[in-house]
């Protein structure tokens, strides 16, 4: 790559978005001295996310969450199955996490994203150990009806930060969901109403009618951060998290209690203070998601 | 079942020559050369386009022209029914080759030789007209990918319901039962380059339902250019021209 001298003067003769691409540790490290980001951001700063209702009218509950240009839209479909013989009282969720070819120029339809399996594992076990869900509450029949409850979140664009804006929209769309109606057929078998159903059946045979929302008893909400030598940089975008090799995500739930911590290996070794700085910033963060969570939630309520 | 009531309002209270209601964004996806949504109705799709970039595979590299490739694929919770696979199954495949084959036409290849243009089209709510609206929203993401075109490319469908041509089904009426004819245009050379249709059709009839559908096509070509107007000026404005 020839002397630092060298590359050195070749940066200072070259324009910005040269020097991006040529020497792209060399740029981001010349920002990270200057206290700044290249997206212009200040040193610790998340940025701004957005959540709104997914408006997929097929599904029972969905939800759009926007960090920076990342998107992903989330939606839930529930249908009725026996529940396993073992847990008779419990019902089931499974998530998956997709990233379609549109989401990014890394991935091809003969080459899927290395991440997407990863961070579908991520959002399974941190939604299930959060205990957002109880399975009970899932139970219509013991030993006979369940519900079975589908969340797949699609990876509309990917610029970083794709495990907390998955979160981020899984958690929404779970706040959104309305249970479909159901009641119960002449052989004793329950079934999903249609929304467009028969008036005249409407109140008789229904099952669950007072019952349309899941009890949430707390919210996770999530912070990935790089390490890069001595800087933590919360909220990396995709181009960052090429030159990080080390990524640490808290996981905290409404209630303030640690959820879940991943830090999946890499060169940059993690003391306590920085692990300690990370929760913080985590914190800082939940309150910011929370508020436009429940803005958003409130808004809907309303129309 | 009765599609058009005796008034003549359809399922949906659309008139038989009526269209569902159109709109469409450019730029959606940050991260694509050139992306676009396209909403008909209840139909909701965006399209992704990235090239001309390097040829993924080089024994499919042509020393003359671009390589155009195509995936079609559909939201697990898409259509009313959760669905399991949601491309590589037959209609996704064939679906894929024939956006492909329409675009391809329209895209001056013999300009990025040696190059591959990817064009992704998801589809995230389907209501019948997939099909078109996947090609309408590929257009769009052409265009802000700067790709070279003869002509953009509109789409609609139409069918023959209770004696009645319908234009732009929706799925209801789709699975009905009775013909549905998709076709593709370019709009300026006036040239139909997609024609697709299932089922049986009296020839004269099938002449009037598909004058039908091409209508359908420029209607949607006036919007779409209304929209590259609209984007053009957009681009001009945050240049400062």
């Amino acid at each position: 790559m020839g002397l630092p001298n060298e590359s050195g003067d070749l940066l200072s003769k070259m324009d910005s978005d040269a020097s991006r691409r040529l020497f792209p540790l060399r740029f981001y490290e010349s920002h990270l001295s200057n206290s700044t980001r290249p997206d212009g951001r200040p040193l610790k700063s998340a940025r701004e996310a957005f959540v709104g209702p997914g408006d997929v009218a097929s599904a029972d509950g969905s939800a759009m969450t926007k960090i920076g240009s990342t998107t992903m839209l989330a939606a839930i479909k529930m249908e009725i199955m026996t529940p396993s013989a073992d847990k008779p009282d419990e019902g089931s969720i499974a998530v998956e996490f997709y990233m379609p070819p549109i989401c990014s120029p890394l991935v091809r339809p003969g080459r899927p994203a290395e991440i997407a399996p990863v961070i579908s594992k991520q959002l399974y076990d941190t939604i299930m150990s959060s205990g957002m869900i109880d399975l009970k509450e899932l139970s219509l029949t013991s030993g006979k009806a369940a519900w079975m409850v589908y969340l797949d979140i699609y990876c509309l664009d990917a610029d970083g930060a794709l495990f907390d804006a998955a979160l981020y929209s899984a958690a929404a769309a779970f706040s959104f969901l309305q249970i479909p109606v159901v009641s119960l057929s002449e052989e004793g078998r329950l079934t999903i109403i249609p929304e467009e159903g028969n008036g005249d059946k409407s109140d008789k045979d229904v099952v669950n009618k007072g019952k349309r929302k899941l009890t949430i008893s707390s919210l996770p909400f999530s912070l990935t951060c790089g390490l890069h030598k001595n800087y933590i940089l919360p909220d990396p975008t995709s181009e960052e998290e090429t030159l990080m090799e080390t990524f640490v995500t808290v996981v905290l739930n409404s209630s303030g209690h640690l959820v879940s911590l991943y830090k999946p290996g890499g060169p940059v070794l993690a003391q306590t203070s920085t692990i300690q700085d990370c929760i913080a910033l985590t914190r800082q963060r939940m309150t910011d998601l929370q508020k436009s969570l429940d803005e958003a939630i409130t808004e809907m309520k309303m129309d | 079942m009765e599609y058009v009531s005796p008034e003549g309002l359809r399922i949906d209270g659309r008139r038989p020559l009526e269209m569902r209601k159109l709109h469409a964004e450019m730029g959606v996806v940050a991260k694509a050369d050139g992306s676009a949504s396209f909403v008909m109705g209840n139909t909701k799709v965006i399209a992704a386009v990235y090239g001309p970039r390097e040829v993924q595979n080089r024994s499919q590299q042509m020393s003359d022209q671009a390589l155009v490739r195509c995936e079609y694929s559909m939201a697990n919770f898409s259509t009313g029914d959760r669905m399991r696979k949601q491309k590589g199954d037959r209609r996704s495949t064939e679906i894929s080759l024939v956006i492909r084959q329409t675009l391809e036409a329209c895209i001056l290849t013999h300009l990025m030789p040696r190059s591959q243009i990817d064009i992704y089209v998801q589809v995230l709510q389907a209501d019948g007209g997939t099909r078109s609206a996947c090609i309408n929203a590929a257009t769009l993401a052409l265009a802000d990918a700067a790709i070279p075109m003869r002509d953009i490319v509109t789409s609609c469908s139409a069918g023959y319901l209770n004696s009645t041509p319908l234009l732009d089904l929706n799925y209801v009426e789709d699975s009905a039962g009775g013909p549905d004819v998709t076709v593709g245009i370019l709009p300026k050379m006036d040239k139909v380059t997609l024609l697709q249709m299932d089922s049986k059709l009296p020839i004269d009839i099938f002449e009037n339902v598909m004058q039908l559908a091409i209508e359908g096509c420029k209607a949607v070509a006036t919007y779409i250019q209304e929209i590259l107007l609209e984007n053009t000026k957009q681009l001009e404005y945050h240049r400062g021209v």
